[in-house]
């Protein structure tokens, strides 16, 4: 396949319309993360007439000063940190031994447990009665409530069960005749071997905790504990709408254009960060999950 | 004194038996190999010894102590798996000490035992590595390590040379042996290669179907097998089997056969089953290879002679059957014209048709 | 040796695991040995309950809690204590328009979405596929699989700028063609295009993974042999590769079929205001405004309930066909 001088005419013209092609597609993916990145340091002015195509228009970081120095901009970003976190790692505390109990054959009632999990990816009872119990349960405005409310979910336990699965028994049994008990079996032999499987639901979680905001819109009313994205588009949605605030900048050398784009570029920061991760495992984990049952 | 014994163990899936009722005693310092087909029980058996699979009835014991209901961990007892199951994330010398940390031991004791068993079995030099840096062998001998570290009153072994290539398989098989000389545990082998069983055994035990076909050492098996399944599972090649039908002669009993007729050693349970079918085991080795004016000399057709070197297979045909026969090329000048063999009376096996098991009295001294 | 040529080989070992099955089905003395068995394993349930528990207590609670869609539900009654009321939330719901066009808004935006979107991705990878340079191919796939992890709210943020009618560069773009700007997002023809492109951007590249691990799992002797008999590139795409991945694109068209109610209500909510509310409203964000924002609880869970139970249905569906098509569920 690599030597390109072994190709015929016709072959050689469709491998170059193809490359044409993806190259164009690419830049079309890319391309309005550099708008957003250049609208951010553009002045206000320039944003506000339709100037800016592709690189910043009068160059300022006015925008970006104006974020940083909103105090709720910093709370917010603290508190997505904080149900990154917090959420991720209590997720991983309910999956890692639920899904390692269910992949074992010893276990009682296996596949009723199994179909218990399974069942809550085909049928949610929606967002009302998922509300209501939510504020039955008192877990309004509060940072616990968020971070334990969707701490599980049904295709991250048999994405890792079904890794365990796939572990030899032998381990198992090796480890058990050494003396291991099952916390120990799960915490020091199949924890190592699934560090893979584990950094994918560990990524899934990051993503999804860091990227959500439906329920955090809907469950914090305290601006104190918003997070970025609640925070975000109180910004996005609230102020463009705001004739007085849009109005009170025109002259100025930030509007809500150029502001808007400086925290989707604060915001987008840490998942670029990870993003090399991501890109690892999440392929790997999508195509192990997609397995079976 | 008795290390293990079995007393009519059975496991049943349910309804489904796969093992009827084992009766075994292993001694102490003994090398027990438990031989037989895949499925047969035998792996089945040797994880109910583990604790690996609950007992379904029969008792077992260890040093006199009822094992039946206790703990894996609590048999002392060590295992050598299959694959090895060696930790890929822990280096050679975590995964040795793996058992004793569980056992919270303290660590300079770790230490040094792992110190010790490196030594033992020539891993000094890669304590630090990781499996996935190991040779198959080198893995094998981890696997052991693993084991040898905790110095459990029986070692249990799975088959443990079957995922090594031939060469290495032969030269662990040594190693086995020796270490066992030189430890002195007692152990209990399983595996489906008749050759491990007989190179490593002091007594097989040959196992089919979930039950026990014979039980002794491996040239008692060798040479006195029990039944036809013992007969044609040990050897390589294979004891060959020729039906036959026993009738009395001017010396005492033969076994006749399409017009061809064997003289049998003079038994009296042979002597008594004139007019019997039965099966003789004929031994590939055991006989004479003899050319068209030979007296006495059962006629074979020859399909194809192998030479290996200093013996030769040659592969026939009697009655429709295969027949294998294997002799020294040396002093051997003419393999082309051979037609047939001789073979002497007492080294003829007679088995019931009926049932495959050897008629009484027939024994063969090594 | 000899046991390597046993024809009962794998009979007696089929044996055994039918014997295991069997087990399995029948547990004879089942409650005698639980007892044993609790003592031995209860490791085991230990690590098992705290997700039943949290299974029970915020998925399946609420599923219990979905009664109110029958009742004239109150807040200081409660869910058990509400007074029954019969379908008569049904038949406000089926008598309202705004609900029958929500409904009918989430079908049609769903069906454009799985026209436009659902070749996208298969596209891109026979696309990816025929790729020889890897370091090109490795960055244009890091760079397209990028928009799937970007929240919503960013998305939409981008959205809404680019398409704002003085700053956003697509009005910037009709300008240069002597065309009046237009407010994109206040026009409710505009609506389903914005959004369902915005979701291929953001999930084509993303969903080309699928199809790209099918395609490597084709032998490369396919097309070996191709080329000694003289195909050309274009030929092998279309007699070897998409052939080759057509299970694979089946089933993921059957599972999106069954996710058709699934419109993610999010973006929309983002996206959409009231001026655009007749084209973009779905059956969500309509139980959203009633329910969250607008406090009828039982209506609002009357529509969901209705929501969930179609969707379950249509899910169960293509799950099973899916499930006899290829053998192998995806779940």
């Amino acid at each position: 396949m690599a030597n390109m001088n072994l190709y015929s005419r016709g072959d050689r013209l469709f491998v170059i319309v193809n490359m044409v092609l993806i190259a164009l597609f690419t830049i079309s993916t890319l391309y309005p993360f550099i708008y957003i990145a250049s609208m951010s340091m553009s002045t206000g002015f320039e944003a506000r007439a339709g100037n800016v195509i592709l690189t910043p228009v009068g160059f300022t970081l006015e925008a970006y000063r104006q974020v940083l120095s909103e105090p709720l901009f910093w709370s917010s970003y603290m508190n997505t940190f904080i149900y990154t976190i917090g959420g991720t790692l209590m997720s991983l505390a309910f999956i890692i031994p639920g899904a390692y109990a269910l992949s074992k054959p010893q276990l009682y009632g296996r596949r009723f447990w199994n179909l218990v999990v399974a069942f809550t990816m085909w049928f949610n009872a929606g967002l009302i009665p998922f509300f209501l119990n939510m504020r039955d349960l008192g877990l309004l405005d509060s940072y616990f409530g968020i971070m334990i409310g969707f701490a599980v979910n049904g295709f991250n336990i048999i994405l890792l069960r079904n890794f365990f699965e796939s572990i030899p028994r032998s381990f198992e049994e090796a480890a058990r005749m050494d003396g291991a008990n099952e916390f120990q079996v799960l915490w020091k032999v199949y924890v190592p071997l699934s560090k893979p499987a584990i950094a994918t639901v560990a990524l899934f979680c990051i993503v999804s905790r860091w990227n959500g905001f439906f329920w955090a819109m809907v469950l914090l009313q305290d601006e104190d504990k918003i997070p970025l994205q609640v925070y975000l588009r109180k910004v996005i949605v609230e102020l463009s709408d705001d004739e007085e605030f849009a109005t009170s900048l025109l002259a100025s050398a930030y509007s809500v254009e150029t502001v808007t784009a400086a925290i989707i570029v604060c915001s987008i920061i840490p998942i670029l960060l990870i993003y090399p991760f991501l890109q690892k495992y999440f392929s790997k984990g999508i195509l192990l999950g997609g397995v079976k049952e | 004194m008795t290390e293990v014994r079995l007393e009519g163990i059975v496991k049943a899936y349910g309804a489904v038996q796969v093992v009827h009722g084992i009766d075994l005693e292993v001694r102490e310092r003994e090398f027990v190999v438990l031989v037989g087909p895949s499925g047969c029980g035998k792996s089945t058996t040797l994880r109910m010894i583990a604790g690996l699979e609950e007992i379904s009835d029969g008792a077992l014991t260890i040093d006199g102590r009822h094992m039946n209901r206790v703990a894996p961990k609590d048999r002392d007892v060590a295992m050598v798996f299959q694959n090895y199951a060696l930790y890929p994330h822990l280096n050679v010398a975590e995964n040795i000490a793996f058992g004793l940390r569980i056992r919270k031991e303290p660590k300079d004791r770790i230490a040094a035992s792992v110190k010790e068993v490196g030594g033992i079995l020539g891993l000094t030099d890669y304590l630090e590595r990781r499996p996935a840096d190991l040779s198959g062998g080198q893995r094998q001998r981890v696997a052991m390590g693993r084991a040898i570290v905790r110095r459990p009153k029986v070692f249990l072994f799975d088959e443990p040379l079957s995922n090594l290539d031939a060469k290495l398989r032969t030269q662990m098989r040594a190693e086995i042996k020796r270490l066992h000389k030189r430890l002195g545990a007692t152990s209990i082998y399983v595996t489906h290669d008749q050759v491990e069983a007989m190179t490593l055994a002091d007594r097989i035990v040959v196992m089919h179907d979930g039950r026990i076909e014979q039980i002794g050492s491996p040239m008692e098996l060798f040479l006195n097998p029990a039944n036809t399944f013992v007969a044609s599972f040990l050897g390589s090649p294979p004891m060959n089997m020729v039906k036959a039908r026993i009738v009395a002669g001017d010396r005492g009993p033969v076994a006749e056969f399409g017009g061809q007729k064997v003289p049998l050693a003079p038994l009296a349970s042979l002597t008594n089953a004139v007019g019997r079918d039965v099966i003789l085991g004929i031994r590939p080795e055991f006989v004479t290879v003899a050319h068209e004016d030979a007296p006495g000399r059962v006629g074979v057709d020859v399909d194809l002679v192998e030479t290996l070197g200093s013996e030769a297979l040659i592969h026939a045909t009697l009655r429709g059957e295969p027949f294998v026969i294997r002799t020294d090329t040396v002093g051997q000048k003419l393999l082309d014209g051979i037609s047939g063999f001789t073979i002497e009376p007492h080294l003829v096996r007679v088995f019931d048709a009926e049932t495959g098991k050897a008629l009484p009295g027939q024994v063969l001294e090594q | 040796m000899s046991t390597e040529y046993d024809p009962t080989v794998g009979q007696t070992e089929e044996l055994v695991i039918e014997a295991r099955e069997a087990q399995r089905d029948r547990r004879p003395g089942r409650i005698r040995k639980i007892g044993g068995h609790l003592r031995q394993e209860w490791q085991l349930y230990v690590m098992l309950i705290p997700t039943v528990v949290w299974l029970v207590v915020f998925l399946y609670k609420p599923m219990y809690g979905l009664q109110i869609a029958f009742k004239d539900y109150s807040i200081f009654r409660g869910v058990a204590d509400s007074p029954w009321i019969g379908f008569e939330h049904f038949q406000t719901l089926f008598g309202s328009d705004q609900f029958l066009r929500a409904l009918k808004n989430t079908v049609i935006i769903s069906f454009y979405s799985l026209l436009f979107g659902f070749p996208m991705p298969i596209l891109l990878a026979l696309m990816f596929n025929e790729i020889l340079n890897q370091t090109f191919r490795k960055t244009a796939q890091t760079i397209v699989y990028l928009p799937h992890f970007i929240s919503s709210v960013i998305i939409a943020g981008i959205v809404i700028t680019a398409f704002s009618p003085s700053a956003g560069i697509v009005n910037t773009i009709l300008g240069w063609f002597g065309m009046d700007s237009i407010y994109f997002l206040t026009r409710p023809e505009w609506f389903r295009p914005i959004f369902v492109g915005t979701g291929i951007w953001q999930e084509a590249g993303f969903q080309s993974i699928v199809y790209l691990a099918a395609i490597a799992g084709v032998s490369p002797t396919l097309y070996e042999s191709a080329v000694v008999d003289g195909a050309s590139r274009w030929q092998m795409v279309w007699k070897i590769t998409v052939p080759s991945i057509m299970p694979t694109i089946i089933i993921m068209l059957i599972i999106r079929i069954g996710n058709i109610l699934e419109v993610s209500f999010e973006m929309i909510i983002l996206l959409y205001q009231p001026a655009t509310y007749q084209t973009a409203d779905v059956v969500n964000t309509y139980i959203y405004r009633q329910g969250l924002q607008g406090g009828q609880y039982d209506f609002a869970a009357a529509a969901g309930l209705f929501n969930a139970v179609v969707a379950f249905v249509l899910v169960m569906t293509a799950n099973t066909i899916s499930r006899r098509y290829s053998r192998t569920s995806l779940w």
